[in-house]
């Protein structure tokens, strides 16, 4: 576990707020991870959970092999914090008040809604979510007056965000059967 | 005799204490918002089509095809039984000295022969937007008559009269199963929430759940909990809830999806096509819910996500995505719209959380 650089803080609630470059290298993670899945037929989606410098969770949308549509990464990433926490014997909700979400997308409104019920401070995604995205897009969950929902949660958006965007549109093309396979091969 | 005896059964089942009432979408649930608009009497009722074809072509009222430009005076004692629209407030430049009303020849930028059949004008209020609802229709002709194309189901369903009493003895049934469902899970120590999910075409309960949110896993509200019984119903599923046996779900038939069952809508067919086509498991497909409070905006967008048909619950809560705070089911932007109804044994969901 290291210890955060000078460029980080943390605020009076004991929370830690990263860097330009923590973001960076947190983000790089994410963004590789996005482009796994998609080079494996995959959503192309990052998402990492990071605590105290150390990624507790990874997720990646896993809604086909449960048949659950709300597998979404960030569900399956908080699924692995929450077997850590209790592997480790930690109180699950000091944890997720300490821990920041790096996601290659906007969280959709559902995602928002769990992360705010699990009082989540810090969210950096990259692209916008227009169909479903509720950190800004469709809805403005972590801003919303919700007081029975968890708490409020800052976001940084935008980072790389043609990248993740571009990622998104080439496997929409490749799930698409109309459009022309080769055309998408071709570009990576 | 017989049948005498039979009829007093029947109003004794068929008597409930709660009432069943759509969640509206923000459009057709709101009040009417009014414009500002200048009325004159028409002096001569001979004038009257003369007078309607010159001022929709000086103010053609732009976008509100539903008003009507003439309207009879309310007054029945009055000498001029027919009044008429001239302009819009916003018509006029902004100019003018508030609170005074123009003379008809400023509104008829002073070209005397036009004003001719016209006495003084005076303001009106004209709703902005066509009726959509009853109640909408009711405030607006209050104002102004206004044209008003009903959706019979609408407003059948503002009066709470869209479901048969059998219908709701039906809802009665299954609500009662998610309120036991919350019990149980209240004696495992959860929030007393329950939540089933049935096949409305085959009458079957495919998942009973209840709250596990005090489990290691806070986000297992009913409804999510609801959701993942369906997918292990399915073969799929990502919890194992072998510790609540009061959560528990029917494997269903995957065939189920791939016979020609007569008995699905064709609405859902359709979405059923859509489900196949991009090959994601939208489960609920042609489900409805029962659930004893208002969803959280996460299980409401979990709902979305699954593609449930109809949404019955209990009672509101506060910060409830379903009505109270949002109402997502209704949300255009978003690429599945479902139908939600609240009130469904009210009184003994509301009872759920004094527990
Ligand atoms: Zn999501
Ligand atoms: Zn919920």
């Amino acid at each position: 576990m290291g210890t955060p650089c000078e460029g980080c803080s943390l605020d009076n609630r004991g929370v830690f707020h990263p860097c330009a470059e923590e973001i960076q290298k947190w983000m790089q993670k994410a963004f590789e991870m996005a482009k796994d899945a998609l080079d494996n037929g995959e959503v192309p989606v990052g998402c990492l959970m990071v605590y105290n410098n150390e990624i507790l969770g990874r997720g990646r949308n896993e809604v086909n092999e449960t048949k659950n549509a709300t597998r979404h990464a960030e569900m399956v990433a908080i699924d692995q914090v929450l077997d850590w926490c209790h592997c480790n014997d930690k109180d699950p909700g000091d944890v997720f008040e300490r821990t920041v979400l790096y996601v290659t997308v906007e969280p959709c409104i559902m995602c928002a809604g769990a992360l705010r019920l699990l009082r989540i401070p810090l969210v950096v995604y990259g692209c916008k979510n227009d169909r479903f995205g509720g950190c800004g897009s469709v809805l403005d969950i972590p801003a919303d007056n919700l007081p029975q929902t968890g708490a409020p949660f800052k976001c940084i958006s935008g980072y790389r965000a043609e990248e993740a965007v571009e990622m998104l549109k080439m496997f929409y093309k490749q799930e698409n059967p109309n459009a022309p396979k080769s055309k998408a091969r071709k570009k990576d | 005799m017989e049948p005498q005896r039979k009829r007093r059964k029947t109003e004794e089942s068929d008597t409930f204490l709660w009432e069943v009432l759509p969640v509206l979408s923000e459009e057709l649930s709101q009040g009417i918002e009014f414009l500002q608009a200048y009325a004159a009497p028409i002096i001569n009722k001979k004038d009257t089509s003369h007078l309607v074809k010159k001022l929709a072509a000086m103010y053609p009222l732009e976008g509100l095809q539903h008003i009507k430009r003439v309207r009879a005076c309310r007054d029945k004692h009055s000498p001029h039984p027919l009044e008429i629209i001239v302009c819009l407030a916003s018509d006029l430049n902004s100019k003018e000295e508030g609170g005074t009303i123009p003379s008809i020849t400023a509104l008829l930028h002073n070209s005397e022969s036009d004003c001719t059949g016209l006495g003084e004008p005076f303001l009106v209020k004209i709703p902005a937007f066509p009726p959509l609802t009853r109640p909408q229709f009711e405030e607006a002709s209050r104002h102004w008559p206004t044209s008003f194309h009903e959706d019979k189901q609408v407003t059948v369903a503002l009066k709470g009269e869209l479901f048969s009493k059998d219908e709701k003895a039906t809802m009665q049934k299954y609500m009662e199963q998610a309120i036991e469902a919350a019990k149980a899970g209240k004696e495992e120590g959860m929030a007393s929430v329950g939540a089933l999910i049935v096949d409305p075409d085959t009458d079957a309960v495919l998942a009973v759940a209840h709250d596990c949110r005090n489990s290691p896993n806070p986000l297992l509200h009913a409804v999510m909990v609801c959701i993942d019984l369906i997918a292990h119903g399915q073969g799929g599923g990502a919890y194992n809830y072998k510790k609540y046996p009061a959560c528990h779900f029917v494997p269903t038939d995957a065939s189920h999806y791939l016979t020609n069952d007569n008995s699905l809508p064709s609405v859902n067919l359709s979405s059923l096509e859509q489900a196949t086509e991009s090959g994601l498991p939208y489960i609920c497909t042609g489900y409805d819910l029962y659930v004893t409070r208002e969803p959280c905006v996460m299980c409401a967008m979990a709902l979305v996500h699954s593609r449930i048909r109809r949404v019955f619950f209990g009672v509101i809560s506060s910060d409830g995505a379903l009505g109270t705070k949002y109402k997502i089911h209704t949300k255009k932007d978003l690429n599945h719209r479902f139908e939600v109804f609240k009130g469904v044994m009210e009184q003994d969901c509301q009872k759920l959380s004094q527990l």
